[in-house]
């Protein structure tokens, strides 16, 4: 079973930059673990700690119960697909994964299939200089797949994609999570991200990083089950609605010309509308999303490069498993920050129902 | 090992640049060959006619270019390093093999039998030099000595065997000269990769790592060699010079030179220090 366990990462960076800070978490296979943080709160630098390109300082990050620059051939048990991952502008696709295939002992005929399986197969004896960035992503994603790994990390996978792109690699990635590799528990996938709407639909377990610190590590689901629910209303009368609500002891406002209220289902607002007879033109129940959710965690700070106890306000020490029930939250800062903008995915609505890529 | 070495040696084979590296030490030997072979005066030997034409030390003019090769071989292993990290590659590199103390000597092996290529390429555009230069002597010597000869009441038989002794001779000692230099050369074009390896390991940076090489190779050492010679023969530069004159008897210069092995041990010195320093310094710190 592939395992993945960090124990007091920490990485400071010269000029007393603490980019990771005393990190503990585990990656569980069958699942995609999701690496989620605002700019700078330590997620690039943490998988790069994983995959043996940067020294922690203190502490330790261990693949299979090893570190990976002990791995026998880690081609072959890790997969990574990094930003800033080079490329030699005149060497070929195929050229650039047989320089890999070579060292790490894998036939040529892995390459072809690898990329076939990314969909480049077109351009395998094109130069990579001439390649956008989705297809050079898509490269990357086949040379990290070129070993069968049992576990991949991919730092940021989406950028460059295009929106097909991204609902493809969504289900790639669930996929190879779930697939048996023999062991009767499937693999390791972790996929760093900052575009939450797309992190919502892939990720099975969060991770949740905050300028270096864990903010929360758990279930997606048991995250976000013990959030907030409301139920928006809209109508003609509204005034006499948040009487109404007011009236049954329950909060309402109005919001945008919703009558928004909190906490609450629509089995229990239903009635109040029939009761008073007000004329309902939308009822919709929300849940809080993961974006929210993040808010919560990060502390709202979503733009800073704070160091931990600025951002996370009080001590900054988080519960190191998982986050306090929801009562126990602080509120969010009002309002949130906009994430960072990001081209290729739209940033998620506030309400629950991110169903679908836009 | 041996998979990092055939990356590495794939790695050469799959860019363009390798290729330039090769094609310009061809125009290098046969432009420079040929200009000092015809400048003026170089019919004897390019030394004001001191020199006469076809005669061991016309050889050893003539293929003085030869030892450009070792520039291009220390750019060739400054470029098998700096490269990685100027696109980056080195991500997917130290991925493939984290234990980066052994991609360094997989390259320093590589890059020995880059180098090494290139030192066999000068010798057999060396020889490729002298044959022409020979033939084009004969062929201009056939006729002023056939006039000469058909004076002299010869028969046009006795001048074409005239002729042919001379070209046998000469062809004689331009093999005698090549094969002695041949080894030297050779070998010391491949350890001038590792001096270059071993530099690039260092600077990390490509730019720097060429300018600093080539720059002291051609001026710094030619400077502190002429003030200090004592000092001068253990750089690189003499190190390779004294190597490649193993086989020559008639240098004739007055610069101190080290014994051919002395040179040999130098180069293996500088390109294994300055790798071992570059690869517990610079190619140890974080790939970001």
């Amino acid at each position: 079973m592939p395992t993945i366990q960090a124990r007091g990462l920490t990485k400071r960076f010269a000029g007393d930059v603490l980019a990771v800070d005393h990190l503990d978490f585990d990656a569980l296979p069958g699942g995609v673990t999701g690496f989620l943080g605002p700019n700078g709160a330590g997620k690039t630098t943490t998988l790069r700690m994983l995959l043996g390109l940067v020294s922690p300082t203190s502490g330790s990050v261990l693949v299979d119960g090893q570190d990976y620059r002990h791995l026998a051939n880690p081609t072959t048990r890790v997969g990574a697909v990094l930003e800033a991952s080079g490329f030699h502008p005149a060497r070929t696709a195929a050229n650039h994964l047989k320089l890999v295939a070579t060292v790490a002992g894998i036939p040529f005929r892995r390459v072809d299939e690898c990329l076939e399986l990314v969909g480049l197969d077109g351009v395998a004896n094109r130069k990579v200089g001439g390649f956008s960035m989705g297809m050079r992503q898509r490269l990357e994603l086949a040379r990290a797949l070129l070993g069968q790994p049992d576990i991949l990390v991919l730092d940021e996978p989406a950028n460059g994609l295009d929106p097909q792109g991204i609902a493809w690699l969504r289900d790639f990635l669930k996929g190879y999570a779930a697939q048996d590799p023999g062991n009767g528990e499937g693999r390791i996938v972790i996929v760093s991200s900052h575009l939450l709407s797309e992190a919502q639909l892939t990720v099975d377990d969060v991770v949740v990083l905050a300028g270096g610190r864990l903010a929360a590590q758990g279930k997606l689901t048991d995250l976000l089950s013990g959030t907030k629910r409301a139920v928006r209303v809209k109508t003609p009368d509204a005034d006499r609605l948040v009487e109404a609500l007011h009236a049954a002891h329950l909060p309402g406002t109005v919001q945008d010309g919703y009558v928004v209220c909190e906490g609450t289902q629509p089995e229990i607002v239903g009635p109040i509308l029939v009761e008073n007879r007000i004329e309902v033109h939308e009822m919709t129940s929300t849940t809080e999303s993961l974006e929210s959710l993040f808010f919560e965690l990060t502390g709202g700070e979503g733009m800073h490069l704070a160091h931990g106890a600025d951002l996370m306000g009080g001590d900054g020490r988080v519960p190191a498993v998982r986050p306090a029930p929801v009562a126990g939250r602080p509120a969010p800062v009002d309002p949130p920050p906009a994430p960072p903008p990001s081209p290729p995915a739209p940033a998620a609505p506030a309400g629950g129902d991110t169903g679908e890529l836009r | 090992m041996s998979r990092l070495v055939r990356a590495e040696i794939r790695k050469l084979w799959t860019v363009w640049s390798t290729y330039v590296l090769f094609g310009v030490l061809v125009v290098i030997d046969l432009g420079f060959g040929f200009a000092i072979a015809f400048a003026p005066g170089g019919r004897h030997g390019g030394t004001a006619g001191i020199v006469p034409h076809g005669s061991s030390q016309w050889f050893v003019n003539v293929f003085s270019v030869l030892d450009n090769a070792r520039l291009l071989a220390l750019v060739l292993g400054v470029l098998i390093i700096t490269g990685e990290y100027r696109h980056k590659t080195v991500t997917p590199t130290f991925l493939a093999e984290p234990r980066r103390g052994r991609v360094v000597v997989a390259k320093l092996t590589t890059a020995f039998g880059g180098g090494v290529a290139l030192g066999v390429l000068t010798m057999l555009m060396g020889l490729v030099l002298g044959f022409v230069l020979v033939a084009v002597k004969v062929q201009s010597c056939l006729t002023s000595l056939s006039l000469v000869g058909v004076q002299q009441g010869m028969s046009q038989a006795m001048c074409r065997a005239q002729h042919g002794l001379y070209f046998v001779a000469t062809t004689h000692t331009l093999w005698h000269d090549w094969s002695r230099m041949a080894p030297g050369v050779i070998l010391g074009t491949g350890l001038f990769a590792l001096y270059g390896l071993g530099l690039g390991a260092l600077l990390k940076n490509q730019v720097v790592g060429i300018v600093v090489g080539l720059g002291f190779t051609l001026v710094v050492e030619t400077i502190i060699g002429a003030i200090w010679p004592s000092i001068g023969q253990y750089l690189p530069g003499q190190s390779a010079t004294a190597l490649e004159n193993a086989g020559r008897t008639t240098f004739g210069e007055t610069t101190r030179l080290l014994p051919w092995w002395g040179g040999a041990v130098m180069l293996v010195v500088y390109g294994v220090v300055l790798s071992v320093v570059g690869t517990l310094t610079t190619l140890r710190s974080d790939v970001t």
